[in-house]
């Protein structure tokens, strides 16, 4: 094992390539094509293995320098170390190999903490640099501080936040103060995308006259996990519709959340379902109901093929629209491939933070303070 | 009028999902074809899934075939699950739940009348305020009695919401029947309502030619006449003509494939570039283009054009016919199924360039591509170590296999001064997570948002015929000189084409 310096490890994956090229292809040879800079941090080995699973995975379609830092497994193992290796795209014409490469660190707990400029070192220039905190979000980390400081985007994944609730708070409150000039993005978000483009969809053209009329929305997610997707989404409609959140700040969202909107009161309820995988905090159903001139009911659910959902809408006690439509899950590596596309700010996420943070109790910032002294 | 757009609802706005189309309904005529079933449902699917299809959207198929609705719909679904086997009955039912059928021959006026009355009604019914897309997918013979029927039913009227007309390609048979066609179209719709498919435009790689030269700094400064050698454009083949040979005979490889796919390509090589990025402007770039093509004379339509067909010969192995012994072929025929001209632009920045345009059936490969050749280094450098250097090429490769190579010259590792040509590679596929969206689904798309950029103006359609018509009509009053058919199916066609080259630097590219 060579010691670990920038040189090396770029020595170490030039000669991957030579010797990838060698075996794999004699004709052409293989092409290195980065369009992008991960580097992941996983918080303990176990979630390391996880993690550099779902990057190999993404490596498989999204060409990029992957870097994934993790803690070593216990202290006597030695403060830093490094694995270079190589992916090759699975669909890629076997003449014309397109490649890309992962570089794992690992490393004590102290000295991951001031790795930042080791982990830039090895950086490809000139592709954008997302940063992917795996796992609880940190009252303090200089590795975090720094990271998030210095990179134009941070994914979380606020899935895994140990406090869901308490942590967007907390998101919503510091991010822009604390980092104005970086981006922050969820993995959530990305995860609910799809129920937006259908709930969306509801409201085209002649039908969006009954956006004003909202009354009620009711939000189904499975029972046992912390509705956050739900209340994004529920978020999200409030933003986009110009709802203001009046009543008390809370933090218990099996209470109705309540929004003034433009003909008044708007009732938000996330509704428990039982739901087969407990802990997956996903949406099973949005049902959107109005009180107009017509009366009308708006759904989305999912349909007993759990690759289809049903969309429609029901005017004045008759069904106005209906359709069916694929539905597909998607994985964490999914998930990251469609948000890694856009390399914009998403004005949109950003709106409806603000307001996830209207809904919140205020979290505690001295404990953010704490934690950074 | 403008056409009414999704912003009103907010929900809409930001989400990933792009542009979505307004409420609309799309009448198809000659729905019974093959176009229909294999390219324009599978492209309104894809929409649909992508939830750009708007949910009051109505399909209405209309051809001289009588068949009940159910037929219809069922001949659809077969050929949209070739493509895509997991769809289940209850997304295809979905789908397909706003999709009608109506029988009835084109000149038959009581169809119009007859579909102006279920227009109106699905209007109402489904919420699509009026939007109406005519698409022409029948043989051309037909399109002038549609559009004058739709005229007289007041289809055409945009007084509730927009009328739209798509013409399918061939647009016209020579400059006159052009002239002829954009007449007939005009006396019904107006320009902009009138949506001329060339498919080729629809494809992404020829839309990131304009990303390509006006996105970047790089390419600009050195495309023109003092760095760039010649310009290649070939669109292989290697099918024959198949089942079309009614049609081919008929058309043959230049209205086949120059007059509107590789002028298209060349256009929008050669275009200067548009003051903003908007339909018209686009447009009136390309046309001054096709203006600027130096006339063919008597002496250039003889060498600065060259004709072939293909004999029998073999492809991967096998042996195909020659051109002369497929169904429906005259014995005696001399239509053209291979063509290589060379275009001369009268433009400052091309002057001098040649534009070397070339397709073929039966070539070894299918391939579509736009190679630029630079100028050779002068060579004084490395004269006395190198056995001559490679100019710089720039290829743009549209189909199959979608990117960007630049050849450039690095050194032969090792003590010895020796140059290699090598690749660099851009490749769609690798390079983005996403792969790029079919020509069809792109152009419905555009067309139901009234984007005409990616569709052919009507005095684009007539330039491009009339720079083509002094070939045309050479070849079709005289017999092709020499021996004819004149290439080998499976060959990169006649040897004649090599006089086009002039410079005994230049070389067709085995693309
Ligand atoms: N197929 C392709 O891949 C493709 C690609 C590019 C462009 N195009 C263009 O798109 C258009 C449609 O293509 P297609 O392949 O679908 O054509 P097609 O199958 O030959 O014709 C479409 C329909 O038109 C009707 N039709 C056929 N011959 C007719 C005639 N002589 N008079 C009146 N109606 C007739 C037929 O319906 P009924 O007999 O039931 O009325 C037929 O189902 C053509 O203009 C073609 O050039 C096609």
């Amino acid at each position: 094992m060579n010691a670990p310096s920038a040189q090396n490890i770029e020595r170490d994956l030039t000669g991957l390539w030579l010797e990838k090229g060698d075996t794999q292809t004699q004709l052409s040879g293989i092409k290195r094509i980065y369009t992008t800079n991960l580097v992941a941090y996983a918080s303990d080995h176990e979630d390391g293995y996880r993690v550099e699973g779902i990057l190999g995975d993404m490596m498989q379609y999204h060409p990029g320098r992957y870097i994934l830092v993790r803690p070593a497994a216990d202290t006597t193992e030695a403060p830093l170390r490094y694995y270079v290796s190589g992916r090759c795209l699975s669909w890629a014409d076997p003449e014309k190999r397109v490649c890309c490469d992962m570089v794992k660190l690992v490393a004590q707990k102290e000295v991951i903490e001031n790795l930042y400029g080791f982990a830039f070192s090895i950086l490809v220039p000139d592709v954008p640099v997302e940063f992917w905190w795996t796992g609880d979000l940190p009252y303090y980390s200089p590795f975090f501080e720094n990271m998030a400081s210095q990179l134009s985007r941070v994914w979380v994944d606020s899935s895994k936040f140990k406090d869901p609730i308490q942590s967007v708070a907390r998101l919503a409150a510091f991010w822009n103060k604390r980092y104005p000039k970086t981006n922050l993005a969820d993995m959530n978000w990305i995860r609910i995308q799809r129920w937006q483009a259908l709930v969306a969809e509801l409201f085209d053209g002649d039908w969006s006259k009954y956006l004003k009329d909202i009354k009620q929305v009711t939000i189904e997610y499975g029972e046992g996990s912390t509705p956050l997707r739900s209340l994004y989404l529920a978020a999200w409609l409030g933003a986009q519709l110009g709802w203001r959140h009046h009543q008390p700040r809370m933090n218990d969202l099996s209470k109705p959340i309540m929004f003034e909107g433009p003909k008044g009161p708007v009732e938000v309820l996330l509704k428990p379902i039982p739901a087969p995988d407990e802990r997956a905090d996903r949406i099973f159903a949005v049902g959107i109901v109005t009180e107009g001139e017509q009366p009308a009911i708006f759904t989305v659910a999912r349909d007993e093929d759990p690759h289809q959902v049903i969309v429609r809408s029901e005017i004045n006690h008759e069904l106005a629209f209906s359709r069916v439509v694929t539905f597909e899950h998607l994985h964490s590596d999914d998930v990251l491939a469609i948000g890694l596309k856009h390399f914009e700010a998403d004005p949109v996420w950003k709106k409806t933070l603000q307001m996830v943070g209207t809904i919140l109790v205020h979290p505690d910032m001295s404990l953010e303070d704490k934690g950074k002294a | 009028m403008p056409s009414p757009t999704l912003l009103e609802n907010p929900l809409r706005q930001g989400l990933s999902s792009g542009r979505v189309a307004p409420p609309c309904s799309l009448v198809i005529y000659g729905a019974s074809g093959d176009l229909t079933a294999r390219k324009l449902v599978p492209a309104l699917f894809e929409l649909y899934e992508k939830h750009l299809l708007p949910v009051s959207f109505n399909l209405i198929g209309i051809s001289r075939s009588v068949i009940s609705d159910g037929d219809f719909r069922a001949k659809l679904k077969e050929a949209l699950v070739k493509s895509k086997p997991q769809i289940t009955d209850a997304i295809w039912e979905s789908f397909s739940q706003h999709f009608h059928y109506l029988a009835g021959g084109y000149d038959d006026f009581k169809v119009y009348q007859a579909l102006s009355a279920k227009l109106d009604e699905l209007d109402e019914k489904n919420g699509t305020i009026g939007n109406r897309i005519f698409y022409l997918s029948t043989p051309p013979n037909v399109f002038e009695v549609i559009i004058s029927n739709l005229g007289a039913a007041g289809l055409a009227r945009e007084d509730k919401g927009f009328s739209r007309i798509v013409i399918e390609k061939p647009f016209g048979h020579d400059l006159a029947s052009a002239k002829e066609l954009n007449v007939k179209v005009r006396e019904v719709f107006k320009e902009h309502q009138i949506y001329r498919i060339d498919h080729y435009l629809g494809k992404e790689t020829v839309q990131n030619f304009l990303v390509m030269r006006f996105a970047n700094s790089i390419f600009e400064p050195i495309w023109d006449r003092r760095h760039v050698d010649h310009i290649q454009i070939t669109a292989s083949e290697d099918l024959g003509v198949g089942t079309r040979a009614g049609y081919y005979e008929s058309s043959g490889i230049l209205r086949d494939m120059f007059q509107n796919h590789l002028f298209q390509v060349m256009c929008l090589i050669a275009m200067e570039p548009p003051v903003i990025f908007e339909a018209d402007a686009i447009r009136d770039e390309k046309l001054k283009i096709l203006q600027a093509i130096r006339p063919f004379d008597e002496t250039t339509v003889r060498t600065h054009a060259i004709r072939g067909q293909y004999g029998p010969g073999f492809l991967a192995g096998e042996k195909v016919p020659g051109y002369r012994q497929e169904e429906g072929v005259a014995p005696e025929s001399t239509t053209p199924t291979y063509a290589a001209i060379k275009i001369f632009l009268d433009t400052w920045r091309w002057h001098g360039v040649p534009f070397l345009l070339r397709s073929g059936k039966r070539l070894p490969k299918r391939t579509t591509e736009a190679a630029i050749q630079f100028k050779e280094p002068p060579n004084l450098l490395f004269k006395n170590n190198m056995n001559g250097l490679s100019p710089n090429v720039l290829i743009i490769r549209i189909q199959p296999d979608e990117g960007i190579t630049l050849k450039f010259e690095t050194k032969v590792p090792g003590m010895s001064m020796e140059a290699r040509t090598v690749n660099m590679d851009f490749r769609y596929g690798t390079s983005f997570a996403e792969g790029t969206s079919e020509a069809y689904e792109r152009l419905l798309l555009d067309c139901m948002l009234g984007d005409a950029t990616l569709f052919i103006r009507g005095d684009e359609a007539e330039a491009a015929w009339a720079a083509l018509m002094p070939v045309l009509n050479h070849w079709e009053t005289t017999k092709p000189e020499g021996k004819f058919p004149n290439y080998e199916a499976g060959s990169w066609g006649p040897a004649e084409a090599d006089s086009l080259l002039e410079r005994p630097w230049r070389h067709w590219r085995k693309v």
